[in-house]
């Protein structure tokens, strides 16, 4: 059964489309990269997929169902960007917020919550900077806060919009490793990735997507300098097409 | 009780309920929404009196939630709609508050509410305007009412820390986890609209804004976590209200202009001398820095 299909997806915020028709499948256990261009609709699509805007029309399945979020099925990193970092909160209580999902009303994390939450910290490398506020975080300490924090979901598929923006090349390797990790536990990750150089080195399947689904399979297959011309058009980089064929020789 | 005691309880209650609940308006970016529901709960009033023919505690609460919620979801469907979120609550709050201009003038002579009172407040009358609920002894009405709108806010607040918390820091994580974003915003929304109701006798639509917003700005300045800053909060509510009465009762001033200055200058002082994010601690680390 396959984590994520989505059918003839189309969403618009007014009346411009700004997905329209878009179908994808992606199969369990592996590593998806979603490519596009800036205002492609990536992270419209990974919204619409999480209930969070409306759709206008298509069907999206989360393991064969309608998404629940109560299903606990599912875990979120959004943009880094989308959040107030000024906010009055240390990065444990961030993790500590992957938790409340299971937590439920009423009631506060217990000491099971901050176990888990500490254990999410130390597998991204911040657990020196748990009591740490998180203003005081640098841009690559506060994406591994939110990558924690998804950890401590404890989802089975995650959907992770830009996790290596404005990170430095070690935090990437760490962030790529721990992704690998939680593939080889089984789980799925949907990641968007700005970074063409290294798609065939990080993901398994790829999906490119401008406003409709370009192409969507295998990365040997599906990652070609044509489909990349029709993705970006124009605006793929000369640099960018040389090393591209460079790489397929 | 003393006449004086009855002033400075009576300030403090409105200093802790309105300074805890101004610091989720503060973290939601919401002060003008708040400034908006502040003046349309008279509409509330109003038509509370117009209903029940009385000048009730529970009605004008009911009336103030109701009006207040409009006022809310006014603006967010205007804001839906794609006009701009701060047009939204000029047209929004000016609509509302001026209908409840209208009908105070047209029921002038039964209701006992004058819109410069309304606006501004007179919490020397306080201690005079008595009810008497249940088996409870006469008392206060605003003591009453603030005294349950505290226990109202503090059981809300207790009972949705986390999920308000989530919903302030990150509303699109809560959305994806199943919160109900839009419910608890409005549920707040709901809690300023009767905190400033109660606060109405003492301070006034206009000065409940300061009371609102500027302990909460002070005490965002002064820490890093939340369940401080809602503490800090109240503590700042209180001081300015006692601190304000004093004042006033020397310079022989307003008493509720009093507290409002004194939140201002808290805040100002706050501003300046905050060990960590105050402007001249932060000049000063520059300078450390720039010497290095
Ligand atoms: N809240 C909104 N209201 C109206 N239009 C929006 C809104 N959010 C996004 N859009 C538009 O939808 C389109 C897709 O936006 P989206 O954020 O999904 O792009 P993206 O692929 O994630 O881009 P980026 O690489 O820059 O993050 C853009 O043209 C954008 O202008
Ligand atoms: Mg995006």
């Amino acid at each position: 059964m396959n984590p994520v299909v989505v059918e003839n997806l189309t969403v618009a915020y007014q009346k411009k489309p700004v997905l329209s028709n878009v179908s994808f499948e992606v199969p369990e256990g592996k590593l998806i990269g979603i490519i596009g261009p800036n205002g492609a609709g990536k992270s419209t699509l990974i919204k619409a997929i999480l209930g969070l805007i409306p759709k206008a029309a298509g069907e999206i399945k989360i393991y064969d169902k309608k998404y629940r979020p109560k299903d606990r099925v599912v875990g979120y990193v959004p943009q880094r960007g989308s959040v107030d970092w000024d906010f009055p909160t240390n990065a444990l209580d961030v993790v500590l917020m992957g938790r409340y999902g299971h937590v439920g009303w009423f009631k506060r994390p217990g000491k099971k919550d901050t176990e888990i939450a500490m254990e999410c910290l130390k597998k991204v490398g911040m657990e020196k900077y748990a009591n740490r506020q998180i203003s005081q975080l640098s841009g690559g300490q506060q994406q591994r806060v939110f990558l924690a924090r998804a950890l401590a979901q404890d989802a089975k598929v995650y959907f992770m919009d830009e996790p290596f923006v404005g990170v430095d090349a070690a935090t990437e390797r760490a962030i790529i490793e721990l992704l690998n990790e939680l593939k080889r536990q089984g789980k799925t990750v949907l990641v968007v990735h700005h970074d063409l150089q290294t798609v065939k080195e990080y993901f398994d399947h790829v999906m490119l997507l401008n406003v409709n689904t370009i192409a969507a399979g295998p990365t040997e297959e599906v990652f070609t300098l044509e489909n990349l011309t029709r993705t970006y058009g124009g605006k793929l980089s000369f640099l960018e097409k040389d090393q591209l064929i460079v790489e397929q020789k | 009780m003393s006449y004086e005691s009855w002033i400075l309880i009576v300030g403090s209650l409105a200093g802790v309920t309105c300074g805890i609940t101004g610091c989720f308006l503060i973290l939601r970016k919401l002060s003008m929404l708040a400034d908006a529901i502040s003046h349309t709960v008279l509409l509330g009033i109003v038509l509370a009196f117009i209903v029940s023919q009385s000048m009730s505690g529970i009605y004008m609460l009911i009336g103030a939630v109701v009006v207040g919620l409009l006022t809310a979801v006014g603006v967010q469907m205007l804001h839906h709609a794609g006009i701009q979120e701060d047009a939204s609550i000029g047209v929004v709050f000016t609509f509302l508050f001026a209908v409840g201009v209208i009908l105070i003038t047209v029921f002038a002579d039964d209701v006992h509410l004058d819109v410069d009172h309304a606006l501004m407040g007179e919490i020397t009358f306080v201690p005079w305007d008595l009810v008497q609920w249940g088996f409870l002894p006469e008392l206060p009405k605003a003591f009453l009412m603030l005294s349950t709108v505290l226990v109202i806010n503090l059981v809300i607040i207790g009972l949705f820390y986390k999920e308000l918390k989530i919903t302030s820091f990150d509303p699109q994580m809560a959305a994806a986890i199943g919160l109900p974003v839009l419910l608890i915003h409005y549920l707040l929304m709901g809690l300023v609209s009767i905190t400033t109701v109660a606060s109405f006798d003492s301070v006034g639509a206009i000065l409940v804004v300061a009371m609102l917003i500027a302990p909460g700005a002070s005490a965002y300045l002064l820490t890093n976590k939340l369940s401080i800053m809602l503490l800090l909060s109240a503590l700042i509510g209180v001081s300015a209200a006692v601190i304000g009465y004093y004042l006033a009762s020397w310079l022989d001033v307003s008493i509720s202009g009093s507290m409002a200055t004194v939140n201002g200058i808290i805040f100002a002082l706050v501003f300046l001398f905050s060990p960590t994010k105050g402007l001249l601690s932060r000049k000063f680390t520059m300078k450390k820095l720039k010497m290095d």
